[in-house]
């Protein structure tokens, strides 16, 4: 008997996989609302975190998307930067189609930042 | 087998990508006004992608060590991505024209740099190859999604798709640790060795997980919460996209993962298979009855199919494997044709509407769109002599000669279910009083003439590509087993 029913372990798993993830979807939120400022707030919890905005205001305040730009931007040249000391470092073992690879990596970068350049991603004003 | 051999095989991802980034320097620099010239640009890029696959890049078997796979279902399941991504490209222009602009040159970029993503999914032999695949396809998606980034829907049918689809990643990626850690290897060949030797509970683990990752990416019940809304608030041509190019890369990307690299583990998979078939057939069938608008319906129906093309998987059998291939390629030319329909639902200001209501006496202000709607929908429907008839058929014979008749029993009952929602729309385009406010006329030579051809293919016209269908769905299949 625990044999046959261990044959159906998978569609057991996928549908355990299934339910706890729309219960994640229904919960979740709930929980996270206990947690917040929305449930019995105090002064604490109703301040910003740090450099973040103001959570509860006019929704339609002003922002500078400027800032997320830069943010987005920095981000990929970071992991590039990343990415270039492992590669300098084996470069010895990888020969050459580690190096071209890196080449033709970079040309994309490029291509990207052309992009982002013409598009005045990187002007403030 | 040298680089040069391997990058021969690649030849219409390299196509593509190098393509697309020329483009994208075009845009950066021409601006939105070579939008029109760049949408060409990358239709003409797809069709020497696709005249590629006659070359090595057809056939020319496993390449970097087995990472990537050019076999002959990897050359079937990217022409169907090509087509189905260039039509989506090739309407687009038209549709952001009539909403108030918004069309730009990024639009056909993303396009082709999620066609290169596709290619690799289906030609994926290895966990990570299959994951950069996906990912790459899925980014594109997002933005596409959002594309109509002033429409509250657009936005939020984008950030819906986002957060979900970086969640059912993160599954799909649990999946890939665990059946790296239990079996040594990302290969598909290795992981097939590893399981013949038995599926431990740690490898089962891994395979309910990648699974369930990538139902998600096909829609398939319990994974398919996202689709109605996405396909919903996305502008109609990324909607037609989505309900074509993916699905096939995600069908082809599940084939795969399920017969080369899970081959041995065929009993274990197949309950899920069944399940997501049964699952995703019959709420597909009934969710759609109570819809109102036009592209949820087609988002069910969507779901519906791809229940059905999940039934050739869940034979398990090359039969199975080719006719999942011929409904998919079916599949897009009805959804395709139905979409470039709802394109033409436009009022008489030109803007959209989507209500299946406004559609009502459609028959005597344009008899020519009424009749494309209802063959599409016979088709959709599997009602013989239209073309949608014949793969269900092969899905139900290779379901049947599997052993499977129950299953083929409760498909054909859904099938008969999901008739009810097609054929309401066939009533209210003929039979209903005319709507008060009737669409405007036919605008759009290009639209016009898609229709005529999707209507072609899947009219019984189709039929007489039978063979050629069957010649190469079937070489296809064979390349998996």
């Amino acid at each position: 008997m625990a044999s046959v029913a261990a044959g159906y372990l998978p569609i057991l798993l996928f549908l355990g996989v299934a339910l706890v993830l729309s219960s994640a979807f229904v919960f979740l939120p709930m929980l996270v609302g206990r947690l917040t400022g929305t449930h019995q707030p105090n002064p604490e919890k109703l301040a910003e975190y740090e450099c973040g905005f103001p959570a509860f205001e006019d929704s339609r305040a002003q922002f500078d998307v400027r800032f997320y730009l830069i943010a987005i931007l920095f981000i990929i040249f970071d992991l590039e930067a990343a990415f270039l000391y492992p590669w300098a470092v084996s470069l010895g073992g990888i020969g050459f189609v580690g190096w071209l690879s890196m080449m033709i990596f970079l040309v994309e970068l490029a291509v990207g930042f052309i992009y982002a350049w013409k598009k005045g991603a990187l002007e403030w004003e | 087998m040298s680089m040069t051999a391997s990058l021969a095989l690649t030849v219409p991802e390299l196509i593509l990508s190098v393509g697309a980034l020329l483009l994208l320097l075009v845009a950066a620099f021409g601006g939105d006004g070579f939008a029109r010239a760049i949408g060409w640009g990358a239709v003409a890029l797809f069709a020497a992608a696709g005249f590629a696959l006659t070359g090595p890049a057809g056939n020319g078997g496993p390449g970097f060590d087995g990472l990537y796979i050019a076999d002959s279902f990897a050359a079937f399941a990217k022409l169907l991505i090509y087509i189905a991504a260039a039509v989506s490209v090739a309407v687009a222009p038209g549709f952001f024209a009539r909403t108030g602009g918004g069309y730009r040159a990024e639009y056909p970029v993303l396009i082709l740099l999620s066609g290169v993503g596709m290619g690799m999914m289906v030609s994926a032999g290895d966990l990570l190859t299959l994951y950069v695949g996906l990912e790459l396809q899925s980014l594109s998606a997002y933005v596409l999604a959002s594309f109509l980034r002033r429409d509250t829907r657009s936005a939020e049918a984008g950030l819906k798709y986002f957060v979900l689809g970086a969640l059912a990643s993160g599954i799909l990626l649990y999946g890939i640790s665990l059946l790296y850690g239990f079996t040594g290897t990302t290969l598909f060949a290795g992981i097939s060795d590893s399981l013949a030797k038995g599926m431990g509970t740690g490898q089962m683990f891994g395979m309910v997980f990648v699974f369930a990752g990538l139902a998600f990416k096909i829609s398939a019940v319990p994974f398919h919460m996202w689709t109605p809304d996405v396909y919903e608030g996305a502008p109609t041509p990324v909607t037609a996209f989505f309900a074509s190019a993916p699905k096939v890369a995600g069908m082809a990307l599940l084939l795969r993962v399920a017969i080369e690299a899970m081959g041995s583990g065929t009993d274990a998979w197949r309950q899920i298979v069944v399940f997501a078939a049964l699952a995703s057939t019959i709420l597909g069938a009934v969710a759609a009855i109570g819809q109102t608008s036009m592209k949820r319906l087609l988002a069910y129906s969507s779901i519906n199919n791809v229940g059905f093309a999940l039934f050739g998987l869940a034979a398990g059998s090359a039969e199975g494997v080719a006719a999942t291939m011929t409904y998919m390629a079916v599949y897009i030319a009805m959804t395709l044709g139905s979409f470039i329909c709802v394109l033409q639902m436009r009022d008489r200001d030109g803007q959209p509407v989507e209500t299946i209501a406004s559609l009502s006496g459609l028959s005597r202000s344009r008899p020519g769109l009424a009749a494309a709607f209802a063959i599409f929908m016979f088709s959709l429907a599997g009602i013989p002599p239209l073309f949608g008839f014949w793969p269900k058929f092969l899905v139900f014979d290779a379901l049947v000669r599997a052993g499977f008749w129950p299953l083929a029993m409760v498909g054909i009952a859904t099938s008969v279910i999901g008739a009810f929602y097609y054929l309401k729309i066939v009533k209210t385009i003929y039979f209903d009083d005319p709507a008060p406010t009737p669409f405007a006329p036919a605008a759009s030579k290009l639209e016009g003439g898609l229709i005529t051809l999707a209507a072609l293919a899947v009219s019984p016209l189709g039929y007489l590509a039978i063979p050629l269908l069957d010649a190469t769905s079937m070489a296809a299949a064979r390349a998996l087993f």
